[in-house]
């Protein structure tokens, strides 16, 4: 039976991915990807919290939140990038080197 | 048992689901799909740790929602995976050498020693009480959503409106001065 | 425990003493495994029945538009036709299965897969009737929502990868309508929600009643134009005519489509007409009362001169065909619409969603509750005849 161990390592594995993510790749869409892992690994332990440790749902407010944000996070992110394109016709990250477009 | 299948099945979807947005590299669109299967694992276990809710806004909100979205921008940039940038430069930048890996190790097991010695007292107390039955937490988030949390509640409201014209603002096409 | 189709087996004493007889006979408590073969049986019935039903949507279609435009419609195949479901099936298994050389093989191959996935995914909370609902989740309304929008990767991922300009046209007016689609449509049921003051199937149907002045559509003046605009989006969500730009034969030759042969392109044909029987089924459930005949049938009453466990039983057959019987009406419906109604243009569309069907929705939204929260949730039927005895039933 899944313990509360198992989610841990669970949403650890999906932090670590997420973070390898981030620092391995150079394009902006596959940055954003890892950071939805990022995001979901930190819902996940909390939910995980709440059903093992104590029973009040405090977690699942968080987790909630994580998700609103996330949502948030993935719209400004991809407009942000749409505008990039457009401007730079690249989606590499080392060619933001501008802060005016 | 039903509750071990449903954990272990969808541990495997999130592990194959993340290592695959780690390692396909030759197509973002597949490591799209393969986001949307961790996602789905998530949404799995979500289920196994009785919270039917999050469980449910996870599938709204990232299948319908972000995932989406991540398949609209990759395809709006043309999905490009090469690692070179304008100048034709591959530029990984330099991982380190001996010395920084050592100070970089040290770092690691003192910061792990502080983080397990204040979790050990926190585990301590911790006992793995029999498992509250699976029951509905619907109505309680909502309690407690327009209660406790009312606050964080109207203001994700507030943030929610400023990505929505931020992101519309943003992505707008603008005429070319030149 | 949810209400499901178990809960309402194990409280006839046959089914008790099978369990009881099987156990015994193994030696080991049966109980789980019996209600994994019963829900076996229930999620196959179900889903032969509901492809039997997407077949036969081809052939409605057909017909009707037949009818509509004066013509027979498929007659050669079995009597009126009937068989030519048969026929096409034989015939999309027997195509040849081609994959484009350019296409994005993984992509291509999981497209439909997504597509069917996501529809049968959202069968398992549709209230047949109120035994036999495969698990009547306290989220139910939500997880079809979540899960059905599996459909929106599919059509996407179609179009996208098919590597055909048309197909890719088609794949991203899919997903754009599909997702824009999807804010009317859930404002409209989070309307219905905040009067049932629950999210399960269950919850919703019971608190209607049989009469259609208790169902929710006529609950108050909000929630019929909700009804309406939760229909309007429910035709853009299934990509159904006069929102079936995906598709448009006239200027994308089949839309997300174009490049899907045999068996592959069966799949998005009967996805697209089970989810419009499922957004059918749903705003049955939501609007017309659900599975509820006027008088009560689920606990057998009605049938009091036969032995309960019968008269239970026939109570749910009636109630199945009441479900069936309002859910095909409304089929009906969309398919007279497909074949009436001229096509939209995409800034046609979207200005529809966007400048009228969602602020109408949040409108509606906040009228309602403020309607609940004035009249403790009272319809208006219910308020007229409180009102006075002499002015009872009037509109």
């Amino acid at each position: 039976m899944a313990s509360l161990y198992s989610y841990l390592f669970l949403s650890f594995f999906m932090f670590v991915i997420g973070m390898a993510v981030m620092i391995a790749r150079k394009n902006v869409i596959a940055m954003l990807l890892g950071i939805e892992l990022i995001l979901n690994a930190a819902a996940l332990n909390f939910v995980a919290y709440t059903r093992f440790i104590n029973q009040n749902l405090d977690g699942h407010i968080m987790s909630l939140f994580i998700i609103v944000i996330a949502a948030a996070e993935a719209a400004v992110g991809l407009a942000i990038v749409i505008r990039f394109f457009q401007v730079r016709e690249s989606i590499h990250v080392d060619d933001a080197t501008q802060l005016q477009a | 048992m039903f509750d071990s299948v449903l954990f272990i099945s969808s541990a495997v979807l999130v592990l194959v689901g993340s290592l695959g947005v780690l390692f396909i590299k030759e197509n973002l669109m597949h490591a799209c799909v393969s986001l949307l299967t961790a996602l789905f694992g998530v949404a799995g276990l979500y289920a196994t740790l009785g919270a039917d809710f999050l469980a449910a806004t996870q599938l709204v909100v990232y299948v319908g929602g972000v995932v989406i979205l991540m398949l609209f921008g990759i395809m709006l940039t043309g999905g490009g995976t090469s690692n070179e940038n304008k100048f034709g430069i591959e530029k990984v930048p330099g991982m380190g050498s001996v010395k920084t890996y050592i100070v970089a190790g040290v770092n690691v097991l003192v910061i792990s020693l502080i983080v397990i010695r204040i979790m050990a007292n926190v585990m301590k107390d911790y006992k793995a009480v029999p498992l509250p039955p699976y029951e509905s937490t619907v109505e309680k988030l909502g309690t407690l959503l327009v209660t406790d949390h009312v606050l964080a509640f109207e203001i994700s409201s507030i943030l929610l409106l400023g990505a929505l014209v931020g992101a519309a603002i943003i992505a707008r096409p603008t005429r070319r001065t030149n | 425990m949810n209400e499901s189709l178990i809960s309402y087996l194990s409280q006839f004493e046959g089914h008790q003493a099978f369990v009881k007889m099987a156990s015994e006979m193994a030696g080991t408590d049966l109980t789980s495994t019996i209600s994994f073969m019963i829900y076996l049986a229930a999620v196959l019935a179900v889903v032969g029945v509901m492809a039997t039903i997407g077949g036969l949507g081809t052939y409605a279609e057909r017909k009707i538009s037949a009818d509509l435009q004066a013509r027979q419609g498929p007659n050669r195949v079995g009597p009126f036709g009937l068989l030519q479901m048969l026929a096409d099936g034989v015939k999309m298994i027997l195509k040849e299965d081609i994959i484009p050389r350019d296409a994005d093989k993984f992509m291509f191959v999981i497209a439909p897969l997504l597509c069917i996935v996501g529809v049968f995914g959202s069968l398992a909370v549709v209230p047949f009737s109120s035994g036999f609902i495969l698990t009547d989740l306290n989220v139910g309304v939500f997880y079809l929502l979540g899960i059905s929008s599996l459909v929106g990767v599919g059509i996407f991922i179609g179009g996208y990868s098919s590597n055909s300009k048309w197909s890719m046209l088609g794949g991203m007016r899919g997903a754009s309508q599909i997702i824009s689609y999807e804010i009317p449509v859930t404002l409209s049921i989070i309307m219905i929600v905040l009067i049932a003051g629950g999210m399960s199937f269950g919850t919703l149907i019971s608190g209607q009643g049989g009469f259609p002045h208790q169902w929710y559509l006529f609950h108050n003046p909000f929630t019929f134009i909700g009804f309406f605009v939760y229909f309007i989006g429910a035709l853009a969500e299934t990509n159904r005519a006069p929102f079936d730009l995906p598709e448009a034969e006239s200027e994308l030759v089949s839309g997300y489509h174009t490049e899907y042969t045999g068996m592959r392109f069966a799949f998005f044909a009967l996805a697209e007409y089970i989810e419009v029987f499922v957004v059918c089924g749903v705003a049955v459930a939501l609007f017309l009362g659900g599975y509820k005949v006027p008088f009560d049938l689920g606990n057998g009453e009605a049938f009091s001169a036969l032995p309960p466990i019968i008269g239970k039983n026939i109570g749910q057959f009636l109630q199945l065909g009441s479900f069936f019987t309002k859910t095909l009406a409304l089929y009906y419906v969309v398919i007279w619409i497909r074949w009436t109604l001229p096509r939209l243009r995409v800034d046609q569309l979207m200005t529809l969603c966007w400048k009228y069907l969602t602020p109408i929705a949040l409108f509606n939204l906040l009228m309602v509750a403020v309607w609940v929260y004035a009249f403790e949730g009272q319809s208006m039927f219910e308020l007229f005849s409180s009102m006075g005895s002499g002015s009872s039933g009037g509109h």
